[in-house]
């Protein structure tokens, strides 16, 4: 079961919507060597060789409009990066059409990296033995950056990213999250229009973490930064995201807003009842019974079946109930059913 | 010893990969034996008896000194390196191999799988093409083999310990240059110690790199036979235990070290 | 002239990223210095038994060598780090350059600097120096300005030549062996001059890839060792021409190699 591309998103009161990113049937192929088993047959490699072609990622659409805050997931190797990395200019387009602010990334290159902004969650594009501070002036003369701006910027990272703690020490002495902290503040040093991060979150402590989600938060906002954000950790989607997509296999198989994927795919409920007794299993009317520990049961539903309340009553006629929870399924739960292409939608399974 | 087949393996896929580079090491091994049989060829024509040695003999130094180095251009050190700078050294500790015979199965696996995949190959071309002599019989034939084994394990040695400077030093890229330069020069690689003046050669003979080319080399071309190859075989058999020795004596002490700093 | 000065400050912070590893200075110039000293010696020890090597003597030989080491020194100062740049594809630095607004060129030349450089000049200059004295030369201004020339031809070309194979590492992901056949090529050069070794050669390093003209040639004409009777004596004056060739060359396969970087994806 895959969704269809739902790619309307409301915003409220804009005289104008601006398309910022926008995409259209955008194919990036590759060719691989293909490898061999067996011993006679890698030695032949060493004579001749055979190429497959790998679709990256295979004919999508989207557009993501001034503002919006987007987050991208997907399983490894489903085509985040090389989307990422088309809209960044690295790398040309087998076919399609890609558009940033009006710009074709790789054919007006220097104009669009002037208005782009990203950080590469495993790597760093600071200096690795020099202080911070000297790699932000150096990007301030590489981007062209007016000195004004430079200062107003560089007390903004101030106030949020506490930039004056580490601005002179050299990267490779800094923690990882002031490290990404860091890269955020020069991946933004020059006011872009759009900012991607590519999985900024990895191996963050969760304070660090709290406090780039914040920030990211505020720039998006007061700034009006429109931001690509690819991660795994469905935290940092669901704090911060008001839009998800997800690609699996060089496909978009979701767009749409979070309350619309619970909507439309988070069916499942799961009532927690605690007993006041130790009281045998049993099985209640449409619902199964999936855990049971101590005086505590779970029970799992589709809420377009049955109610809470009738299972409760159910429920509480057969035994006494001191204390109950529902429980909605995390949106990671949802993700991995989409991914395998079981999810129930609400249309499937009408009252 | 199921270790070492494994590294060949791996060195084999690791290499096929990348066939480009296959060809090109032939390549290089093919211009190294071209350039030093042209340098003796033109010297032998200007001052013939200055060799002390035919030109056939010299010529089959020199293309042989080639042929041996394209398979005895491994070593631990850059393993070791590598891994004390990225900090993977600690996953090596952990093993319940020991280390010595770790990089002592890796190393001798790559050795193989280039003996096997690079030198036979050129072997023939040094053969067919730059009058390689063959040993002139199978006794000196199997003193070479004995003696190559033993030079293999001097200069595994000698790289082992120049490895355990890295775990020490933290980079040794700089020395490195020095040290690979100074050994194919006392291990008379491309000009053989007879050709050295009095003072070096004293110097040379002394030391234990000649055992890594020199004498098997000598052994081979026959200008070692009898007792004197025997002699020259020993004096590499010292050698390669006594560098045994220091290479673990040098690594508990280093390895002691890492883990109290942490790596 | 922007490009220029950009290039100056990536230069600069690589400065200041290299000054950080003090320690490693002094074990590499003891380092390069020893290493040149021993291949000195090699053919130190061959003219010591032959006299002479094809008609080379050992201060013509030390010329020779030493001409090589100071267009090399130039190179290895700020350009060494691009036989490293298989490195920067796999570990996506060079995915950075993409996607700054700038030169992707410019700023991998500008990104890393090497002190090694510093040993090969002082040796080059001593050894040029001593055989310049032992042989007696006294060059007018023409040959001191071809002699700059030269030597600004031979860190042309070795950059080039080492740029170009790097670029292989676009199409087949390494690029090291190559890298080291040109250094190879480079030692045998070096320690030897080229008509020592047979026709094919010589052509392979003159026509095809062309270090003989790092030193060989130059030092022809600079040491009066023109034989204007055979007929490729030209040779011996073009080396800025091959220097500015190779440079053309060179910016065609770079271009060649980011199409096909940004097409692929490697």
């Amino acid at each position: 079961m895959v969704a269809s591309p739902s790619a309307t998103y409301p915003l409220a009161a804009l005289s104008t919507i601006i398309s910022m990113i926008h995409i259209e049937h955008l194919t990036k192929d590759y060719r691989r060597l293909v490898r061999k088993e067996g011993f006679l047959s890698s030695l032949r490699t060493l004579f001749s060789a055979e190429y497959t072609t790998i679709h990256a990622v295979n004919d999508i659409t989207f557009h993501i409009n001034e503002g919006e805050l987007v987050g991208y997931i997907g399983p490894n190797g489903a085509g985040k990066s090389t989307t990422l990395k088309v809209l960044s200019g690295i790398l040309v387009p087998t076919s399609g059409r890609v558009e940033v602010n009006g710009l074709v990334p790789h054919k007006d290159h220097n104009a669009n990296a002037r208005q782009i902004g990203a950080v590469f969650g495993q790597k760093t594009q600071l200096w690795w033995d020099v202080p911070v501070i000297e790699s932000l002036r150096l990007l301030r003369d590489i981007y062209k950056v007016p000195e004004a701006q430079f200062k107003r910027n560089l007390s903004l990272f101030d106030d949020l990213l506490d930039l004056h703690e580490y601005q002179n020490t050299p990267v490779r002495q800094l923690s990882l999250g002031q490290r990404m902290r860091a890269d955020m503040a020069a991946a933004l040093l020059h006011n872009p229009r759009i900012l991607f991060l590519d999985e900024p979150m990895i191996g963050v402590d969760v304070v660090a973490k709290d406090r780039l989600r914040t920030f990211i938060k505020e720039i998006n906002r007061d700034q009006k930064v429109t931001v690509l954000f690819t991660t795994h950790d469905m935290g940092d989607i669901e704090k911060i995201c008001s839009r998800i997509m997800i690609i699996d296999h060089g496909q978009i198989i979701y767009d749409g807003s979070l309350d619309q994927i619970r909507a439309r795919y988070g069916t499942k409920r799961t009532l927690v009842v605690e007993f006041e007794g130790e009281v045998p299993d049993f099985e209640a009317p449409k619902a199964a019974r999936v855990k049971s520990e101590g005086r505590k049961k779970w029970f799992a539903f589709n809420r377009f079946e049955t109610s809470p309340s009738y299972l409760i009553a159910h429920i509480s006629a057969r035994f006494p109930i001191i204390d109950l929870t529902v429980e909605e399924p995390e949106i990671e739960e949802i993700v991995r059913t989409i991914y395998r292409g079981q999810a129930e939608t609400s249309e499937a399974a009408s009252p | 010893m199921k270790i070492f087949w494994s590294f060949t393996r791996q060195a084999f896929h690791n290499t096929v990969i990348y066939r480009f580079e296959f060809w090109l090491r032939l390549v290089s091994a093919f211009l190294w034996m071209y350039s030093i049989q042209w340098v003796w060829r033109t010297l032998y024509t200007q001052r013939p008896g200055a060799f002390g040695v035919s030109l056939e003999q010299m010529v089959t130094y020199g293309v042989l000194g080639m042929v041996l180095e394209t398979f005895l251009d491994v070593g631990p050190e850059w393993y070791m390196a590598t891994q004390v700078r990225s900090g993977a050294i600690d996953t090596d500790l952990m093993k319940p191999l020991d280390f010595h015979v770790h990089m002592l199965a890796r190393s001798t696996g790559e050795m193989l799988f280039s003996l096997g995949v690079i030198s036979i190959p050129a072997l023939l071309i040094g053969y067919t093409l730059f009058d390689l002599q063959l040993p002139p019989d199978v006794s000196t034939g199997l003193l070479f083999g004995i003696s190559l084994v033993l030079g293999y394990l001097v200069l595994f040695h000698l790289g082992f310990l120049l490895g355990s400077l890295a775990l020490v030093t933290l980079d040794i890229r700089s020395i490195s240059w020095a040290y690979y330069s100074l050994v194919s020069f006392f291990a008379g690689q491309m000009v053989p110690l007879w050709l050295f003046p009095q003072f070096l050669r004293v110097l040379a003979e002394a030391l234990p790199f000649k055992s890594v080319y020199y004498i098997p080399m000598s052994i081979y071309i026959g200008t070692f036979t009898g007792a004197a190859a025997l002699q020259a075989i020993a004096f590499q058999a010292v050698w390669a235990v006594v560098l045994l020795l220091i290479s673990r004596w040098a690594w508990s002490r280093v390895r002691a070290r890492l883990v109290v700093q942490g790596g | 002239m922007d490009t220029l000065r950009l290039y100056f400050k990536l230069i600069r912070i690589s400065m200041q990223s290299r000054l950080q590893y003090r320690a490693d200075f002094i074990t590499g110039v003891i380092g390069v210095i020893v290493m040149n000293v021993v291949n000195l010696g090699l053919i130190g020890i061959l003219v010591n038994r032959f006299v002479h090597l094809n008609g080379w003597t050992i201060w013509e030989l030390v010329f020779l060598y030493c001409l090589w080491l100071l267009g090399h020194s130039i190179f290895s100062l700020f350009f060494w780090h691009i036989r490293t740049l298989d490195d920067y594809l796999v570990q996506g630095t060079f995915d950075q350059f993409l996607i700054r607004p700038i030169s992707p060129f410019v700023q991998f030349l500008g990104r890393e600097i090497q002190y090694y450089g510093f040993a090969d000049v002082l040796f080059g200059v001593l050894g040029v120096s001593l055989a310049y004295a032992n042989l007696g030369l006294q060059w007018d201004w023409t040959k001191w300005v071809f002699f700059i020339l030269a030597i600004v031809s031979g860190t042309l070309i070795e950059t080039t030549l080492t740029l170009m194979l790097a670029c292989l590492a676009f199409w087949t992901g390494r690029s090291r062996r190559a890298n080291s056949l040109l250094m190879q090529l480079n030692v045998m050069i070096q320690h030897y001059p080229v008509d020592i070794f047979g026709y094919t050669f010589r052509v392979i390093v003159t026509g095809l890839i062309p270090v003989a003209f790092m030193n060989y040639y130059p030092a022809l004409m600079l040491l009066d060792k023109i034989d204007r009777s055979r007929d490729w004596w030209w040779l011996s004056y073009s080396s800025p021409v091959v220097a500015l060739a190779l440079v053309g060359i060179t910016a065609g396969v770079w271009r060649l190699a980011l199409t096909r970087y940004t097409s692929s994806g490697s």
